[in-house]
């Protein structure tokens, strides 16, 4: 049976429109959103993992898209939220450029192969230019599970 | 002489022992640790006139398994508190190694010593330590 990440995206955990501007806002305005939906469990030690990366590295990984991520017990399965930001936020990218299109990838420290493998399919996807304008131009949750769907492969 | 920039050119052989030693290097040196695949065209073609896949298929699969193996990278330096920074690059191997390792000032090149990467010893600006 073929892996497919849209199976981990769910429409309540996309926002839209983020608001933050600032790159661990941001990702906290995500992880807030996720504990609301009753996808995380424990907000604080989700963020304190994720702030961990991103001192390490940068999740930013050019053309406009961010993908921040952590392995965390705060989940109980892999989990994968969309965030975008019209204004777009500072996350250090490679190419200096800000990330429009966020990506919020988390997964329990159990299934790590699944997670590198979400991660994977993640960044190859968004490669491609055509996905990301589609993504920018979206005009709904239910939109963005429609060109996620149609583009993995 | 200290690794401030260190590079690990993965390949498809390069498993978890390689980036454990990799990684535990960095550690012990305070390297900053970047990490590249490099997919090449010419890759591609031949495993697809090979196995009879289309081009896009086996191109598919090679740049998938290319980012599986820097995730895998990323993950074990994040345990260690190495600082990474992943990409992906198509193109000739040697060229796009050498290019890199030029424009980020890199101090030192890992890789997995294969038939593969044995090229890039003669032609890599910084010194490279075969695994």
């Amino acid at each position: 049976m073929a892996f497919k990440i849209s199976e981990f995206l769910k429409p309540k955990a996309i926002i839209m429109d983020i608001k933050s501007k600032e790159k661990l806002e941001a990702i906290k305005e995500l992880v807030d959103h996720m504990v609301a939906k009753k996808f995380v469990k424990n907000g604080e030690e989700f963020l304190k993992a994720l702030a961990k990366r991103e001192n390490l590295e940068s999740t930013g990984i050019g053309n406009g898209i961010a993908i921040p991520h952590a392995r965390t017990d705060s989940v109980e399965d892999v989990l994968l939220a969309f965030a975008r930001s019209p204004q777009g936020v500072d996350f250090s990218s490679i190419d200096g450029k800000p990330s429009y299109l966020i990506f919020l990838i988390a997964s329990p420290d159990n299934k790590k192969s699944e997670y590198i493998m979400t991660l994977a399919k993640i960044s190859r996807l968004l490669r491609k230019q055509n996905v990301r304008d589609k993504l920018m131009n979206a005009g709904s949750s239910d939109e963005v599970m429609t060109i996620i769907k149609q583009n993995e492969e | 002489m200290k690794f401030k920039k260190a590079l690990v050119v993965l390949t498809d052989m390069t498993d978890q022992s390689v980036i454990e030693e990799i990684v535990q290097l960095c550690r012990k040196f305070k390297s900053k640790l970047y990490v590249l695949f490099v997919l090449e065209p010419k890759k591609v073609t031949r495993l697809s006139r090979m196995t009879r896949r289309s081009n896009d298929g086996v191109h598919k699969e090679l740049s998938e398994q290319g980012w599986q193996l820097l995730y895998l990278v990323e993950d074990e330096a994040v345990e260690n508190s190495v600082w990474t920074s992943l990409h992906m690059e198509e193109g000739i191997l040697v060229s796009t190694v050498k290019k890199f390792a030029e424009s980020y000032a890199i101090d030192c090149v890992y890789t997995r010593r294969s038939d593969e990467t044995k090229r890039l010893f003669i032609s890599c600006p910084a010194p490279i330590i075969g695994l």
